[in-house]
C-alpha cells in the first residue's frame, strides 16, 4: 500500500499579538484567493468566474516575524500515517510511505525530519503563490501529485488547516481522484486483508467502519497529536538525502489558470469584538481572592443555579 | 433567488428516535447522535433561513426573504419510518423526498448535481458539520458552482452571494464573495443554538425512490460506538474550564475535582486535551463543545479565539490567570490574577463550607 501524507506549514497564529489582528481587521485583501471551488474535473473551465489577475491572498495579516509550525491536524495525520506504516511493516506488508507539502521552501526542514523518521519519499511542490484561501488550487496540486506522480493508494491529511479552516480540501481532492473520503478520522488500523479499520467522529457520533483503498482519510481530533522526534542517528542516516522539488507544471497543473477560477474570493477582513469589562478581584492570597469572588458574585449566582 | 435546503436524514431511525438494532435509546441520545443530530441540524437550517440569509435588494434590515416560500427542502432518507418525522423538521413549506439506501455522499452529490443542472436553484443550503461540508463541496465540484462552509451569514445580490465566516482560528471574520452558481453553502453549526423556528405546514412536492442506484458501498461493517459524550457541557449552566496554566496532568485533575465539588461541569482547552491531561470529550472550543452557561470559570487558559468561541455565550465569565496580559483578561467579566489550581481549590472549599452551613 502506498501511503501519502500531506501537510502544511503555517505561521503560528497564536503567537501574533492582539494589535496585529486589530490592524488586519478592516483591511481589504488586495487580491484574493477564495475559500471555494472552481470547476469540477470534468468541466471545460471556460465558464469559470474569472477575476483577472491573481497574486495570492495578500490578506493583510502580517506574519513575517512569527515562527512556522506544522498545522496541528496535519501533524496528527503524519503521525497516524507513520503508525499505520509501522503496523503494516510489522505484519510483513510493504508500506511505501511518502510525504508532500506545497509552497515556498519553509517546509524543507520538516520534510528532512520526515525522511529521518522513515518516510521513503518526501516532496515539495514549489510555488510562491499563497494558497491560503485557495482550496481548489491546493486540492488540484495534491490530487495531481497523488494520482499522477506518486500513484498513492491512500492519502492522509488534516481535516482542516489554518487560516481558512473550511475543511473542504480533503473532499475536493477526493472529487478529483474519484475516491471516497472519510473525515474527522481519529484512528486507523490495518486489517489482515489490506483493508483499513477506521474510527471517526461523525455528525452522529463516534463510529468505526472498514474502508478499502484507494481513499482519502482526513484526520480530526485524534488522540495521536504529536509527531515523533527522530534521533540524531536517524538524522545522520539521511543527511545526504534531499526532498524532491517539483513545479506545478511537472504535475500537469496550470496553477495560474486554476487560481483564476478559484472562488469564492476573500473580499474583506472584519475584527471580532470579544471585549468584556475585566473587573479585577483583588486579594492578598488565593484564599482571599476566592472569598472576594464568592461574596461579590458567586454566592447569589450559585443559589440561583 | 431560488434556494434548496438539503437535509440529510439518512442516519435517522424510526419515529421514536430509536435506531434499528441500536438497543435502548434515551430521549435525546438517539441514533441522531450525541448532539441531537438531525433535530439540531434542521434547527440550524431553519434559524439560518430566518435570520442569517438576507437580501440586499430588499434592504438588509428587512430580514430574510420569504424563507418558507422562495425555496424548498430536499430530504434524503433511508428509513421509511423516519420519513414523517423528517418532513416535520423541514424549514420550508415545499418538501421533496429522495430515498436512498444509506448515507452515500458521492451518490447524494450526483443526485444534487443532476438537480442543479436545471439551473433553477441558485443556492443550495446544507447543515453545518462534516457531512454538510462534504455535500456542499462535492456538489460545487460537480456543478461548477462555488462552496463555502461554516457560514455565519449570507446576503444575496443579483450577481453574487456575500457570506461571512470565521477564519484564522477565530481571530478574524472573512467576507467571501461567491459568483459562479450554484452557491453551495454549509451553515455554521452554531445556528443550531439560535432558537427554534416556527412550525410550517408542509406540502410534499415530489417523492423519488433512488434506492438501488448507487453501486457498492465503499465503506463496510459500520459500527456505532458508545462514545464518551460532551453533551453535558453544551447544556450546563455552570462550567469550569482548565487550560494549560494548570501546569500538568495533576493540576488539571485538581481543577476537575474542584469543579465536581462545586457542582460544575468540567471542560478543558485543546492544549490540555492534546497533552492527554483530560479525555477528548471534555474539549471546549471550535473543535469541541460549545457551551452557554450562566457562569463560566476559566482556570489557566489564555483565551485563544478558537477556545473562546466555546464559551462566548456565557453570561458571566470569570478568568483566573497568572498572566495579566493574557487575552482572556480582556474577554472576562471578572478577573483573578493568581494560580488557577490554588484559587479553584480555595473556591471549592468555600462553596463546600457554604453548603454545610445551609
Amino acid at each position: 500500500m502506498r501511503i501519502l501524507a500531506y501537510f502544511k506549514v503555517t505561521p503560528d497564529y497564536e503567537a501574533l499579538r492582539e494589535s496585529e489582528w486589530s490592524a488586519a481587521a478592516g483591511r481589504v485583501p488586495s487580491s484574493g484567493g477564495g475559500e471555494g471551488t472552481s470547476r469540477g474535473p470534468s468541466a471545460d473551465g471556460g465558464a469559470g468566474p474569472g477575476r483577472g489577475e491573481h497574486a495570492g491572498p495578500a490578506d493583510g495579516v502580517d506574519t513575517r516575524y512569527v515562527r512556522r509550525i506544522l498545522d496541528c491536524f496535519d501533524e496528527s495525520a503524519l503521525e497516524i500515517a507513520l503508525r499505520l506504516s509501522d503496523a503494516l511493516v510489522g505484519r510483513g506488508r510493504a508500506a511505501g510511505l511518502g510525504a508532500l507539502s506545497i509552497g515556498a521552501p519553509g517546509a524543507e526542514p520538516h520534510l528532512k525530519t520526515l525522511l529521518a523518521l522513515g518516510f521513503e519519499r518526501a516532496a515539495r511542490v514549489h510555488t510562491e503563490a499563497a494558497l491560503d484561501f485557495a482550496p481548489a488550487a491546493t486540492a488540484a496540486l495534491i490530487a495531481a501529485y497523488a494520482g499522477r506522480i506518486d500513484r498513492s493508494d491512500l492519502l492522509v491529511l488534516g481535516a482542516r488547516s489554518s487560516p481558512g479552516g473550511g475543511g473542504t480540501v480533503p473532499f475536493r481532492v477526493a472529487e478529483q481522484l474519484g475516491w471516497p473520503c472519510l473525515t474527522q478520522v481519529t484512528e486507523v488500523e490495518p486489517l489482515a486483508d489490506g483493508r483499513l479499520r477506521v474510527t471517526l467522529m461523525g455528525d452522529d457520533g463516534l463510529q468505526r467502519l472498514t474502508a478499502r483503498t484507494p481513499c482519502v482519510l482526513a484526520v480530526g481530533n485524534a488522540v495521536v497529536s504529536h509527531l515523533r522526534v527522530p534521533t540524531l542517528t536517524d538524522r545522520l542516516a539521511v543527511r545526504d538525502r534531499q526532498p524532491d522539488v517539483l513545479e506545478p507544471a511537472d504535475l500537469g497543473v496550470d496553477l495560474a489558470d486554476v487560481l483564476r477560477r478559484e472562488g469564492p474570493s476573500l473580499a474583506a477582513l472584519e475584527g471580532i469584538d470579544r471585549h468584556r469589562e475585566g473587573v479585577l478581584i483583588a486579594g492578598d492570597t488565593p484564599r482571599a481572592k476566592a472569598q472576594a469572588l464568592f461574596d461579590a458574585r458567586l454566592k447569589s449566582l450559585l443559589e440561583e443555579l | 433567488m431560488r434556494f434548496t435546503v438539503v437535509m440529510d436524514g439518512t442516519s435517522a431511525g424510526a419515529a421514536d428516535g430509536t435506531p434499528a438494532g441500536a438497543g435502548e435509546g434515551t430521549a435525546d441520545r438517539t441514533a441522531d447522535g450525541p448532539s441531537g443530530g438531525i433535530h439540531r441540524r434542521a434547527a440550524a437550517l431553519g434559524a439560518f433561513l430566518r435570520d442569517g440569509l438576507k437580501s440586499d435588494s430588499a434592504g438588509a434590515s428587512r430580514g430574510a426573504i420569504d424563507a418558507q416560500l422562495a425555496g424548498d427542502t430536499l430530504v434524503f432518507y433511508s428509513d421509511e419510518r423516519a420519513k414523517d418525522r423528517l418532513v416535520a423538521l423541514a424549514p420550508t413549506r415545499d418538501v421533496r423526498l429522495v430515498r436512498i439506501e444509506a448515507r452515500r455522499p458521492e451518490r447524494m452529490a450526483a443526485l444534487l448535481s443532476a438537480r442543479a443542472e436545471g439551473g433553477q436553484t441558485d443556492l443550495f443550503l446544507f447543515a453545518g458539520g462534516p457531512a454538510g461540508t462534504e455535500l456542499a463541496t462535492r456538489l460545487a465540484c460537480r456543478s461548477g458552482g462555488q462552496a463555502l462552509s461554516e457560514v455565519l451569514s449570507a446576503e444575496t445580490a443579483p450577481d453574487r452571494l456575500s457570506c461571512r465566516r470565521s477564519i484564522y482560528s477565530g481571530h478574524l471574520t472573512g467576507r467571501f464573495e461567491l459568483s459562479a452558481r450554484p452557491w453551495c453553502v454549509a451553515v455554521d453549526p452554531s445556528w443550531a443554538d439560535a432558537g427554534g423556528s416556527e412550525t410550517v405546514a408542509h406540502t410534499i412536492v415530489s417523492a423519488i425512490d433512488e434506492t438501488g442506484g448507487g453501486g457498492p458501498d465503499p465503506f463496510e461493517d459500520r459500527e456505532r460506538m458508545e462514545a464518551p459524550s460532551s453533551e453535558d457541557l453544551a447544556g450546563s449552566s455552570f462550567v469550569v474550564v482548565a487550560g494549560s496554566g494548570a501546569g500538568d496532568r495533576q493540576g488539571v485533575r485538581r481543577i476537575a475535582a474542584a469543579a465536581r465539588e462545586m457542582g460544575a461541569t468540567f471542560g478543558v482547552t485543546r492544549p490540555v486535551a492534546m497533552n492527554a491531561w483530560a479525555p477528548m470529550d471534555r474539549l471546549i472550543g471550535v473543535s469541541g463543545a460549545r457551551t452557554a452557561p450562566a457562569l463560566c470559570i476559566v482556570a489557566g487558559a489564555s483565551g485563544a479565539p478558537a477556545f473562546f468561541w466555546g464559551i462566548e455565550r456565557a453570561s458571566l465569565i470569570v478568568a483566573v490567570n497568572t498572566d495579566e496580559h493574557a487575552p482572556i483578561v480582556g474577554e472576562a467579566d471578572l478577573v483573578l490574577l493568581d494560580d488557577a489550581v490554588a484559587v479553584l481549590e480555595e473556591l471549592a472549599a468555600i462553596v463546600a463550607a457554604e453548603r454545610e452551613k445551609r
